[in-house]
């Protein structure tokens, strides 16, 4: 699929999460050509990783399963995984943008009956796990992986366990010689979704994530719940794989705050009251089991106060108006101490807790400015609407901090946005 | 039509040739399948595989292909040959993969084979290519209805790409609500001030593009037709009716204030210094740079209290339930518009939780830097006095009660959806007998929204979009934000969920992608999504049609009409394809070309019955595609395994399952039939909305039919399983089965 | 009139303002928004009558005796640890000190707490010859509360004493001879002008 051949009419989107593929698919059944850039070995971004979605408690992959037969049947979008954006070169309505595209080291051929796997012993870190979990070097990515290909690790590539991967592999579907690519593609308009990142748990000292085993990310407790994640889909404490019962759940873990991302990045609250119904599917009426919430402000914000609603009917479920001062853990045991002040009132805590769970903020992965080194972007690099980007525009949350129905909804406008530079460059009245 | 010449294509890759006698498959498939054409490959999906077939079709005149090897979801691109009937029978992930590979199993797995390259044929037999809806209608213009913010927004986003769009709007003239405000919330760096509204430059630029074609003091009367072509009646005060066809629709409507005089207790009425946030961006529009004065008296306001959540986040009859997202926001501006003339102002916040979400954090921080003073507290009263205003209130923080003097109070009141007529309640009054889905329990009680419709659509379901919850005509799906339930029908802004300008905006131009992509597939015979690009739509022999009705009830996107004499009229552009009205038809005659009762039925059929001594029971599995096929298909990825006994049969959705196929199973020896659908309920996943209530429902009845037959209920179960059911799914046919083995083997067999 | 009555006049209700102007870094108080991290950093938390995030709200309501009256901010030790905390960057420890000396200014400050007492027995002391004569003040310390508990607290503290003796820490000759700055009047005519200056900024001068 390398082939892919281009014009100033195509439309290009960086990024093949939740907002890439929406802004592709969405673009593409307006009968538009598109080429979609991951840089993953597969598609379907970080709403992949998700257990569940607020409000609807639904899969998320539920939704996949929809865009990924939509862009099976679309002959319109091309996807090129293993690849990123070296540079862009052009302007609106005629870019010309430079693409490398890593060795997967496995081709087409690939039938995915997982031979390869079976004969390789080398084990990696799972990134899709956020490296809680080993898989083997040979691997499809996740159970929904589209394209639906394994990809060999590098470090296996080599005389011993890559040619028995070859040899296991009656498809003639590794390459072990596999290089990597460079390649130039026109393109009319550009659609940056590169999405969002955890931000760094370990720089928020007083929390000890990087010192105390048991406090996680929000992000790393969502695969914790998913029956093919780290821990089977139990709640289980990395320091003793002891069910967790008694979780606390620390908002703005980073966001709102001077010394990290100074923006609110919306999403954390409705995570957190989310997670906290996961209780109540793990242990039931155990009373327990129980959630603390330590919060600012929960900004469950329109309909998304239904749901904030119904959590605070839940018994299970507690909330502390404070932004908890510290971390600190029984050597032990290896139960965590939060310690702080709830601020309603004025009451002072040293709670212990099994679990901690860090409601982490949102940033960008990509930074506004480091794109083609120019882009017009907010101060936390999320990309602005600003006329010096040209036909570059940012979809989901490259744009901004959001959740992922107004990710999708951001990526439907770019797709918009794209179009109408494409409809001028070809003239083309409708 | 063409002559039809069916091929299969038996793969023998992936452990297919090992595990099976794909000869023999090959042989049935010739002689009780009836294809002309079988080969066999080592390794199908690759070039030479694909080409093979390929100039099968090219030169060989091949019209029906059915490729035997792994999932319809597996290498779908490979096979994508579009210009053909296209089955697939699922040897890899439906049968070699969840079967143990040891020579106990050999015989049980071989049979399960057969018979999916039986069911596969039966189904090819009875399949045409999808042609595309030749009903199309290619009209590309765009009706926008309402001419605020969001409107005037997808007006001009539509017509940058070159559409020509209609904007009707009731009142005299553009603008909306934002035209009524002093000054907007700031959307770019460094989000510290208010910031001008652009609403003047974006009447200007309506007014002046060529394409867009403004009707003001006018309301739409009526709407007819299908994407593509739409008719409307645009009816102006001045009482002249002009009627426009346009291709799709995107409703606009926007909101209405909350009426604050339902809060007496906050002294909206009492005191005519109790102003709502609409209230005060008045005040501020006409002190201009100037201090504000107070409406009593014309003092000039030194002091002021904004009450937040006002009426809003409350359970209280005539309140409302949820909070309209941008009223935080809405208040720190507008006490900037006190600080910003007047630093001595006492300028006072009381809010429960300050929700100002991405850089309205910034916001905030500027509030706090120009002085505006916060407190989280609860306000129970404002009172008058002495011509001063007495706000009453327990400050959260230090857990006392307080009290605030003021000149002026600012109650930020909600934002109401001009959505038109919920149409659902009437539906539910209305019930056919034959639906026993209830209207989706909605929250609505507590919110009155006018009773005037917006579209006057003259569907059989209803003049209006249906409402999600709390009046608001949002999607129901996360993933799909525009996914409306009447095809070709967007709606943007506040009417959909409550929002601010600079959201409004990004709405619009989503929705405008979406129009413009809904006369761009009509024009082609496509659907809309979720089957987006399919090619077959419905038909039905009007012949055995009974009129009945139930189709066009229970149709979940309103697709379907009546004619005078009551037979249905399908409005194919405006179906999504799920196969509900097939489902529901009791004479079976609705049917698509490439779905169809006969395809599932003759599947069910082609299944060979062992007889009772063999000790072989059989199951047939419906399965919603979208879920539970799904998370079989990656159950067999996994290498889990379930019983040989099970036939799958992928269904659109569980709410096309005719219990035709129920009865025709248990009456030619199936012992069980199982349904797999997705979540029913409030919260449900079904993409075509009421396809699993529906089968849950209709189930329900056949328990009746039976009991006549003297079988047990048991054997017909229908489950909800969800795509990451992986683990469970399997089990649940494992449970399953051995809960009916218990019962024992079907009398039926071998009648 | 006071000093005290004065501010009370010119502020009237609007004790936040009167913070703003007369506090060291006062004018930050309305920047918190009451994420409590900086009571629950404080080492000394579990004392404090009022933490920071609450004064900073009793500001805003207009609590004056309360607050100035407190104990609270005399607490403080300036270990920073609400400072670095804190995500709107308040600088908590200096308005806590801020505070306090405001607080003291108008008499308002406990009378009996010993920071206050401790500050001012040091305060004196420096200011004398413009080095802290270490003897002077820890038997100042001592003699602070009476001279039995002076008597006490020096024979408990006696051991510590010989040694510094032994390892010439301690000079038992301060007593006696304390040797300050090189140029005492110059020190003194420092110390009138920068307090001048600092009433002109407070608005205190005549």
């Amino acid at each position: 699929m390398t082939d892919a051949v281009a014009t100033n009419e195509t439309i290009l989107v960086v990024g093949g999460g939740i907002s890439g593929l929406t802004a592709a698919l969405e673009t593409a059944e307006c009968g538009k050509n598109v080429i979609l850039i991951e840089k993953n070995p597969s598609v379907g971004g970080r709403v992949s990783q998700l257990y569940k979605y607020f409000p609807k408690l639904c899969r998320p992959s539920c939704g996949q399963e929809i865009n990924y037969r939509r862009l099976k049947a679309n002959k319109r979008v091309r996807v090129l995984t293993m690849a990123e954006v070296v540079n862009i070169k052009g302007a609106a309505g005629d870019y010309t943008v430079g693409v490398s595209i890593r060795p997967r080291y496995v081709n087409e051929n690939c039938t995915s009956c997982g031979a390869c796997a079976e004969v390789v012993s080398a084990e990696i870190d799972d990134p899709f796990n956020y490296n809680m979990k080993k898989i083997k070097a040979a691997y499809l990515p996740h159970n929904m992986a589209y394209p639906q290909r394994y990809v060999l690790d590098p470090s296996i590539v080599g005389p011993e366990e890559g040619e028995r991967a070859k040899a296991a592999c009656k498809y003639d579907a590794i390459e072990l010689d596999m290089q990597e690519q460079a390649l130039e593609l026109k393109a009319g308009a550009i659609i940056w979704a590169t999405g969002w990142k955890p931000y760094d748990a370990a720089k928020i000292q007083p929390y000890g994530y990087d010192r105390f085993p048991n406090v996680v990310t929000s992000v790393e407790f969502e695969r914790m719940m998913d029956p093919f994640g780290p821990t089977g889909g139990r709640m289980l404490r990395p320091s003793d794989g002891k069910e967790a019962r008694n979780i606390a759940f620390i908002q703005c873990a980073g966001s709102r705050d001077r010394n990290h991302l100074k923006h609110c990045s919306r999403i954390c609250c409705m995570a957190t009251l989310k997670q906290s119904t996961y209780l109540q599917e793990q242990y039931g009426d155990d009373s327990e089991a129980q959630a603390t919430i330590y919060y600012i402000d929960i900004r469950a914000i329109d309909r998304f106060e239904d749901f904030y609603k119904k959590v605070q009917a839940d018994p299970k479920v507690r909330f502390v108006k404070s932004k908890v001062a510290n971390i600190t853990e029984d050597r032990d045991t290896h139960d965590v101490f939060l310690h702080g002040v709830n601020t309603e009132g004025y009451h002072r805590y040293d709670n212990t807790h099994d679990l901690c769970v860090l409601a982490v903020g949102m940033e960008p992965s990509v930074r506004a400015e480091q794109i083609n080194g120019n882009v017009a972007g907010d101060a936390s690099g999320f990309i602005e609407m600003h006329e010096a980007n040209g036909a570059i525009f940012g979809a989901g949350c490259a744009s901004n901090a959001l959740d992922v129905n107004r990710a999708v909804q951001s990526a439907t406008a770019a797709a918009l946005r794209a179009i109408q530079v494409v409809n001028r460059v070809a003239g083309a009245e409708v | 039509m063409s002559e039809t010449k069916t091929a299969m294509y038996i793969c023998n890759g992936c452990g297919l040739g090992d595990r099976l006698d794909t000869d023999s498959l090959g042989k049935l498939a010739q002689s009780e399948g009836k294809c002309t054409i079988v080969r066999q490959h080592d390794f199908l999906c690759n070039r030479d595989g694909v080409d093979t077939i390929r100039r099968d079709i090219d030169d060989d005149g091949v019209t029906h292909v059915v490729i035997a090897a792994c999932s319809r979801r597996a290498k779908t691109e490979a096979f994508g040959f579009d210009d053909v009937a296209l089955g697939r029978a699922n040897l890899r992930e439906g049968v070699i993969w969840v079967r143990p590979d040891t020579e106990e199993a050999r015989e049980t797995t071989q049979e399960m084979a057969e018979d999916y390259v039986r069911m596969a044929c039966a189904e090819i037999r009875y399949m045409q290519r999808p042609e595309g809806n030749p009903n199309t209608g290619d009209n590309k213009r765009i009706l926008v209805v309402g001419g605020g913010v969001s409107g005037m927004a997808a007006a001009v986003e539509a017509s940058k790409a070159g559409y020509e769009v209609l904007l009707v709007e009731k009142s005299g003239e553009l603008g909306g609500w934002a035209a009524r405000l002093y000054k907007r919330v700031p959307n770019r760096e460094p989000f510290s001030d208010p910031q001008d509204t652009g609403v003047e430059d974006l009447v200007k630029t309506v007014e002046h593009d060529k394409n867009i074609t403004v009707f003001l003091s006018s309301v739409i009367t009526r709407t007819s037709g299908a994407p593509g072509q739409f008719s409307v009646d645009i009816s102006a005060e001045s009482g002249t009716t002009s009627t426009e066809n346009v291709g799709s629709i995107i409703q606009a409507s926007g909101f209405s204030n909350f009426d604050a005089a339902r809060l007496p207790e906050l002294g909206f009425g009492a005191s005519a210094d109790v102003v709502d946030q609409a209230g005060l961006e008045l005040l501020a529009g006409k002190a201009g740079d100037g201090p504000i004065t107070r409406p009593s008296d014309g003092k000039e306001v030194a002091s002021v209290v904004f009450v937040q959540c006002a009426g809003q986040r409350s359970d209280k009859p005539g309140h409302l339930p949820y909070c309209s997202g941008h009223c935080c926001n809405t208040s720190i501006k507008q006490a900037m518009y006190f600080k910003d003339t007047n630093p001595d102002v006492d300028t006072l916040l009381l809010y429960s939780d300050l929700r100002t979400p991405g850089n309205g954090e910034d916001f905030y921080r500027s509030a706090q830097r120009k002085g505006v003073t916060f407190t989280k507290g609860q306000v129970r009263e404002v009172q008058t006095a002495n011509g001063a205003l007495v706000v009453k209130f327990r400050d959260m923080i230090l857990d006392d009660d307080a009290e605030a003097r003021a000149d002026l109070v600012v109650l930020a009141t909600g934002q109401v959806p001009n959505s038109g007529i919920d149409i659902e309640p009437a539906a539910a009054e209305d019930e056919n007998e034959g639906s026993g889905v209830d209207a989706a329990s909605n929250n609505n009680a507590a919110v009155e929204v006018p009773l005037e419709s917006v579209l006057n659509l003259d569907y059989r379901q209803g003049p209006d979009l249906p409402h999600l919850r709390h009046g608001f005509n949002d999607s129901h799906f996360i993933c799909f934000p525009y996914e409306t339930r009447r095809s070709g029908i967007y709606t943007c802004g506040p009417v959909r969920r409550p929002m601010d300008i600079a959201q409004a905006l990004e709405d619009a131009t989503g929705a405008a992608l979406k129009a413009i992509q809904a006369v761009e597939n009509a024009s082609l015979g496509r659907a809309a999504h979720p089957r987006s690009g399919d090619l077959s739509f419905p038909s039905f022999r009007k012949e055995g049609c009974t009129q009945c009705k139930r189709c066009t009830v229970e149709c979940p996107f309103g697709a379907i009409d009546e004619d005078e004499q009551r037979y249905p009229v399908f409005n194919e552009s405006r179906c999504r394809r799920c196969g509900t009205c097939m489902g529901a038809c009791p004479v079976r005659v609705i049917y698509f070309e490439s779905y169809s009762v006969d395809t599932v039925g003759q599947q069910v059929k082609a299944v060979q019955m062992p007889d009772e001594t063999e000790e072989k029971p059989r199951f047939l599995v419906l399965a919603c595609e979208n879920d539970a096929y799904p998370a079989l298909d990656m159950a067999a990825q996994q290498g889990l395994q379930y019983s040989p006994f099970v036939r799958v049969v992928p269904v659109r959705c569980l709410g096309s399952v005719n219990t035709i196929w129920v009865t025709d199973a248990l009456n030619s020896g199936y012992d069980g039939v199982m349904l797999m659908g997705c979540k029913k309920g409030d919260e449900y996943q079904c993409h075509f909305v009421k396809g699993s209530e529906m089968a849950h429902y209709r189930m329900s009845k056949i328990d009746d039919t039976l009991q006549q037959l003297q079988l047990e209920v048991e054997r017909v179960e229908t489950y909800e399983v969800e795509i990451t059911d992986i683990q469970r799914a399997p089990k649940l046919i494992d449970d399953y089965v051995n809960r009916v083995n218990e019962i024992g083997m079907n009398p039926f067999k071998g009648f | 009139m006071s000093v005290n009555t004065a501010m009370i006049e010119k502020y009237r209700n609007d004790f936040l303002k009167e913070v703003e102007e007369n506090v060291e870094e006062g004018h930050w108080v309305k920047m918190c928004m009451q994420c409590g991290v900086c009571s629950g950093s404080c080492p000394f938390g579990p004392h404090w009558e009022h933490p920071p995030q609450e004064i900073f709200m009793m500001i805003r309501a207009g609590k004056r005796d309360e607050v100035l009256g407190s104990e609270s901010m005399w607490m403080c030790t300036s270990c920073y640890n609400c400072i670095v905390r804190c995500p709107r960057e308040l600088p908590i420890t200096h308005i806590m000190h801020g505070l306090a000396n405001y607080a003291h200014r108008l008499g308002l400050a406990p009378k009996m707490n010993p920071t206050r007492r401790f500050a001012k027995i040091f305060w004196d002391n420096i200011a004398k010859t413009g080095r802290v004569n270490e003897l002077g003040l820890s038997l100042n310390l001592y003699f602070m509360d009476g001279f039995g508990s002076g008597v006490k607290k020096a024979t408990a503290m006696a051991g510590v004493g010989v040694g510094m003796l032994r390892t010439k820490r301690l000079n038992p000759f301060a007593l006696v001879r304390h040797k300050g700055v090189q140029n005492p009047k110059e020190f003194q005519s420092l110390l009138k002008k920068a307090k001048e200056v600092e009433d002109r900024r407070k608005g205190l001068a005549g």
